[in-house]
């Protein structure tokens, strides 16, 4: 339960943002000109406000779609991500996304009608083309479902551009929605894993590996295509037995069929992202191992990342065609 | 600790005997009162004596991380006398600047906006209550901590039934003392953040008997410091000792024989990380 709504207030009176607040009858409501000064202000501690998030309802005004990542792919030419959500209901110690915000609060962008009208309007432009566009960049595309209602509102803009994919990508059991809608050809819901042990250890307020396990099973039955994410790999001592035993267990519940592609990476972290991390979380294990840079990201050494990425992709290869496998890793 | 800034004395009266804050003659630029959880200044009225004593009071503070409060009386046209407020929204009425407390603790009463005006008014603002000191609290309490660990809580002395003619030095301190569980609730929560960050952000206890035995630039300081978080964090059987790199004649080939002693540790996550 959030105790504080921060409102712009140009989005007072939208109906999303009405919707939103009636969810949490309790909260204060408190009215802001611009959610930056609230959210991207100098002076917070995010690991302090990640105890109690506030919500934030913003309109964004432009770059409602962005160019992805070199490497955040699987497999298509043109890649995007949009972001009707800025931070995440995880408190994954790996996430960049700490490392990158000055505030754990949570955004909710209302205006989601104009990131269709982006999604629609770039996939125009590349008729021809395959378009991928992730949602789960700047947050889980699922874990806030019942607040912000987002498959529900964006899966029909999808619906109408064959020539467009969609990529939810989450950890989350909030998987109602797409249990009560048809499954779209070009939509694949992709779930994020580390083996057991460092998920506990790792990633704090998320469904256990089997539970997600359980909802993917539930997709599959539904018909929804699945995509499989093991991005970051994460290295501890024995990590071979830690992953054959991960790839084990969900390939022996999730019929191939299902399987969309899998994709692979191992940590790294922009170099002052991984700083402002560090100096959030000096006593945490993960940031106490070997890492170098490597093109401006901290990485683990480079001989380390190859035989995570050697080793899994082997382990992978005993499951899935190679066809379905992607390397999330920077050009040179 | 906890830093206090109260407008006046008769604000402040209840608070020092409550918390049985002893004063500091030494301290002569404001009156001062302290304990060894507390700290208390009676700044004066008007948000530049505010931020003047905050940043006295600041000045003087030897930890990393403190909780900032900030209780008096405020105006508001419509709560109730007495009711207590924390604010959520700070505004200072000549420059129109604002700021939004984090407010991360589990606060005991509700919150509103709190504007801080130079010279008395005639008429309540709407929507919010009215002082003369926060915005200076708040600003200069900024410069030295997050966010979340400063507050400015208001006890509702006047409105629209009741105006400011009927505030007494009297009726303030009873104000501010029949609200003491809720500012003993306040102070209790900043005080558990507070500890909490300064775990946090503390040297590792190694530091010292590693600077004593070679010297560190302030560079090299922090590289040492991160070295041995590093190595806490790891939780290797044996404590950094700098016995153990005696053999080592400088600062640089001290901090590279951790860094590679560290670098050589396995890394498994399978105790309780939580």
């Amino acid at each position: 339960m959030h105790r504080l709504i921060y409102i712009e207030e140009a989005v007072a009176d939208h109906p999303r943002t009405k919707a939103i607040c009636a969810r949490f009858p309790r909260a204060t409501k408190v009215y802001c000109k611009h959610y930056g000064e609230v959210f991207n202000r100098k002076g917070q501690n995010f690991r302090l406000q990640k105890q109690n998030p506030a919500l934030i309802l913003a309109h964004k005004h432009k770059n409602h779609v962005l160019n992805a990542p070199d490497g955040y792919g699987i497999g298509g030419q043109r890649n995007y991500y949009f972001s009707h959500m800025l931070n995440c209901l995880y408190d994954c110690r790996y996430c960049f996304l700490q490392g990158m915000y000055r505030s754990a609060n949570y955004v909710i962008f209302v205006n989601y009608e104009d990131f269709q009208q982006a999604i629609v309007d770039t996939a125009r432009e590349h008729p021809d083309e395959a378009l991928w566009f992730f949602s789960g960049y700047d947050c889980d595309s699922l874990a806030y479902e019942p607040v912000t209602n987002f498959t529900d509102e964006f899966l029909p803009t999808f619906s109408q551009l064959p020539n467009a994919h969609l990529e939810l990508r989450t950890k989350s059991l909030q998987i109602r929605t797409l249990l009560n809608t048809e499954p779209l050809d070009n939509c694949i819901v992709a779930y994020s894993f580390t083996p057991a042990a460092l998920s506990q250890a790792l990633e704090h307020g998320v469904p256990s590996v089997e539970k997600r396990i359980e909802a993917m099973v539930k997709l599959q039955q539904h018909g929804w295509r699945l995509g499989l994410r093991f991005d970051p790999m994460i290295y501890q001592e024995g990590f071979e037995r830690d992953y054959q035993q991960l790839f084990e267990q969900l390939f022996s519940r999730l019929p191939a069929e299902s399987i969309h592609s899998v994709s692979l990476g191992t940590l790294r972290t922009p170099k002052a992202f991984h700083q402002n991390m560090v100096n959030l979380y000096p006593e945490e294990k993960l940031f106490a191992g070997r890492f170098d840079e490597q093109r401006g990201m901290i990485t683990y050494a480079k001989e380390l990342e190859e035989q995570m990425t050697h080793f899994c992709y082997d382990q992978l290869m005993q499951y899935i065609p190679q066809s379905l496998f992607f390397a999330c890793t920077p050009p040179e | 600790m906890i830093n206090i800034i109260t407008a006046l004395p008769c604000e402040a009266r209840p608070l020092i005997d409550h918390y049985r804050l002893r004063g500091n003659a030494k301290q002569s630029a404001f009156r001062c009162y302290q304990n060894d959880e507390l700290r208390l200044v009676i700044s004066g009225i008007g948000k530049l004596a505010a931020a003047t004593a905050t940043t006295y009071l600041a000045s003087r503070d030897t930890q990393t991380t403190s909780g900032w409060l900030n209780p008096g009386i405020a105006g508001h046209a419509d709560h109730a006398i007495g009711t207590p407020l924390l604010a959520h929204k700070l505004i200072d009425a000549a420059s129109e600047q604002q700021w939004f407390p984090g407010i991360v603790i589990p606060a005991p009463c509700a919150s509103e906006t709190l504007t801080t005006i130079d010279s008395p008014e005639a008429e309540y603002r709407p929507g919010t209550m009215i002082d003369m000191e926060a915005s200076g609290f708040y600003a200069a309490a900024s410069r030295f901590q997050s966010c979340e660990l400063i507050h400015s809580l208001k006890i509702i002395s006047d409105n629209r039934n009741q105006g400011t003619d009927q505030i007494t030095e009297k009726n303030t301190t009873a104000l501010i003392h029949d609200n003491l569980s809720t500012i003993d609730a306040i102070i209790s929560e900043l005080q558990t953040l507070a500890h909490q960050q300064n775990r946090i952000d503390k040297a590792p206890v190694e530091s010292d008997a590693f600077m004593a035995q070679w010297h560190f630039t302030t560079y090299q300081q922090n590289q040492l410091r991160g070295l041995l978080r590093r190595w806490h964090a790891l939780k290797l059987p044996a404590a950094p000792d700098p016995d153990d790199f005696s053999q080592l004649t400088t600062s640089k080939a001290v901090l590279k024989a951790v860094k590679e002693h560290l670098d050589r540790q396995p890394v498994h996550f399978y105790e309780a990380n939580r």
